[in-house]
């Protein structure tokens, strides 16, 4: 628009350049649209390949919806619930169950908890750790081991007294697998959620040379977290407890008023 | 124009331009969902595709923004503002899509109810890193959705035209808000500094335009302010103002008028569109009648009544000729008030 004393002159255009919806399109704007289209259509398809390419690794883990898994040994139901089984070599192995969903709490194992049961589930995998994911109902996927197996007690014992660690609270279920990624603040609310569902929370923390360590997260005295550190979850926090093993975990004991977010 | 109403308005221009953005958003979902799935073994097909809906619904709506800009700068961005509220529509279900996918995903299945979650499941309101960005999203989303709802003509008509661009220009609320959505969410989960580099040139490209366009219009406007209130204003030459188009004349107080030469016939009407406040003045004559730039709304110069069976009507202004130049009235005329045309080359007496 140009102005000419007190006036505005619009931009002039030709007698056949004036768009009007509902009429042809000038020639002038055929010639722009047929441009402009495909270079609009290869510009979107190469920012849909920038943004995808630049995503960071969403880390290990599967969950094998596809298939069944089996696993037979102790059902223990505290700090959470998991099956405990030893291998040919005499070591733990530890399966953590969780039901469908994010309602673990609902579980009623409180009858079986105790005794040598096998469980047929959905398996979810990270790096060695096993879960297995089943439904509410306990007679849909527990069922009484032959009496030939027997699971020695485990003694949980203290490694660390009391340590200052940094890392992410996570949720085992999604961090297992079940979501890639399942860390990090846009998992935040489901990691969340999760926790307020009873699934077991994790510490995952890294050494000084890289490597991962993911250790059960419990309070104090070995006991379930309460709702109390969900303001903490998913967030970058440091944490000072104790360091227990537990079978072939790793139990990470920590007071609520112990997190601070970093 | 809207003498009745139709759920859907197409035609064979509208046609092609929701082809064009459907294939847009299709192809850019596709290539994401593509590269995304083979870069890592482990990629989760659910997580990607929330993130390719919510990336694409983002970058649909920073084209929208950018459209209204671009057509001030040059015409041939014109017929891209010509069917954006189906443009507006898409990009609204685009964003449900997203957003429908995250609640279930995130939120779902769990011990609260999705909606109830989505407030309590992030309880780190008080630190910037911790902000549940969810909850700027869904206020963005409620935006979106209040204009997609109320993006038909039954609603421009029953709101009023002011009423209904003020709600639509809660569009810009929603763009920042989602800016920070994303600044504060996907931002901090992912490092790649290229994501960063995206969001500040796509905020910077749209308020950037914005700037100019309207710096460009505030020193139109600027000499409103030196002009004094007058009963009459000096238009111009007969001959300078274009045939078949208008020069544009700011009044003091804001209003902009158009004066519209049809061969040998002057008349004058409001600037502003009954339709969504196209500017008329930078339209053209076309059947006898004025024509709107935006979408092609059309109005008699002479009575400022939308030709049979459409009903509309705009202020229409008086004239006269003195001196050789053309004087305008700055009280405006009634909607639908006919005037009789300034002819060239006919005296006061002849007219009269």
């Amino acid at each position: 628009m140009k102005r000419a004393g007190s006036i505005l002159i619009p931009r002039p255009h030709r007698e056949d350049d004036f768009f009007i919806g509902w009429a042809k399109p000038p020639a002038v704007d055929r010639r722009f649209l047929l441009g402009a289209v495909p270079t609009i259509a290869a510009f979107s398809g190469g920012l849909g390949w920038l943004v995808a390419n630049e995503l960071a690794d969403p880390g290990a883990g599967s969950w094998q919806t596809s298939s069944t898994h089996t696993v037979t040994g102790q059902l223990v139901r505290d700090p959470y619930p998991m099956i405990r089984s030893v291998d040919p070599n005499g070591n733990y192995k530890t399966t953590l169950v969780v039901a469908m969903g994010k309602c673990t709490s609902s579980l009623e194992l409180a009858m079986a908890a105790g005794g040598v049961h096998t469980g047929t589930g959905v398996l979810i995998e990270r790096r060695g750790r096993h879960m297995l994911e089943v439904p509410f109902d306990d007679a849909a996927w527990l069922s009484p081991a032959p009496t030939n197996v027997t699971i020695p007690d485990v003694v949980s014992e203290v490694v660390i007294e009391s340590i200052s660690l940094q890392g992410m609270i996570m949720d085992t279920k999604c961090f297992f697998g079940v979501m890639r990624p399942g860390r990090g603040k846009t998992h935040k609310a489901c990691a969340s959620l999760c926790i307020r569902g009873g699934i077991p929370p994790s510490f995952w923390a890294h050494t000084k040379d890289g490597r991962e360590v993911v250790m059960l997260l419990t309070d104090e005295n070995g006991n379930a977290v309460s709702t109390d550190i969900l303001p903490f979850v998913a967030e970058a926090v440091e944490a000072e407890g104790s360091v227990v093993r537990s079978g072939d975990w790793l139990q990470f004991r920590v007071a609520t008023s112990k997190y601070r977010l970093i | 124009m809207g003498h009745q109403y139709q759920a859907i308005q197409w035609n064979k221009g509208k046609v092609q331009y929701d082809i064009a953005i459907v294939t847009f958003a299709v192809i850019y979902i596709a290539i994401f969902m593509a590269v995304g799935l083979m870069a890592f073994a482990t990629s989760d097909p659910i997580v990607l595709m929330i993130r390719a809906l919510g990336t694409c619904a983002f970058l649909l709506l920073t084209f929208i923004l950018l459209i209204g800009p671009l057509a001030r700068i040059s015409d041939r961005f014109k017929p891209m503002l010509y069917n954006r509220r189906h443009f507006g529509v898409f990009t609204f279900l685009v964003a449900l899509a997203h957003f429908g996918l995250a609640l279930t995903w995130y939120h779902g299945f769990g011990p609260l109810n999705p909606l109830v979650s989505l407030f309590l499941s992030n309880q780190s309101g008080g630190t910037f890193p911790g902000f549940p960005f969810e909850l700027l999203g869904l206020a963005a989303f409620i935006i979106l959705l209040l204009m997609a709802a109320t993006s038909h003509d039954f609603w421009l008509n029953n709101l009023s035209a002011p009423v209904w661009k003020a709600l639509h220009m809660l569009v810009y609320v929603a763009y920042g808000l989602l800016v920070i959505h994303i600044a504060a969410g996907a931002l901090v989960t992912e490092k790649s500094p290229v994501y960063p580099v995206l969001v500040i040139a796509a905020f910077g490209l749209v308020s950037g335009l914005h700037l100019i366009t309207g710096l460009r219009e505030a020193k139109n406007d600027a000499l409103l302010n030196k002009m004094e209130a007058k009963s009459w204003v000096s238009v111009a030459a007969p001959n300078d103002i274009p045939d078949k188009r208008a020069v544009i004349v700011p009044l003091p107080g804001g209003e902009r008028v158009a004066v519209f030469r049809d061969g040998k016939k002057i008349s004058a009407v409001t600037n502003v569109c009954r339709h969504q406040n196209g500017p008329l003045g930078e339209g053209r004559i076309i059947d006898g009648c004025v024509t709107c730039p935006w979408h092609g709304w059309q109005y008699r110069m002479e009575d400022g009544i939308s030709p049979p069976p459409f009903t509309e009507k705009i202020a229409t202004y008086n004239l006269k000729m003195m001196n050789g130049m053309v004087f305008l009235n700055p009280d405006a005329n009634a909607p639908g008030t006919y005037v009789d045309p300034l002819v060239i080359g006919q005296t006061a007496e002849q007219r009269s």
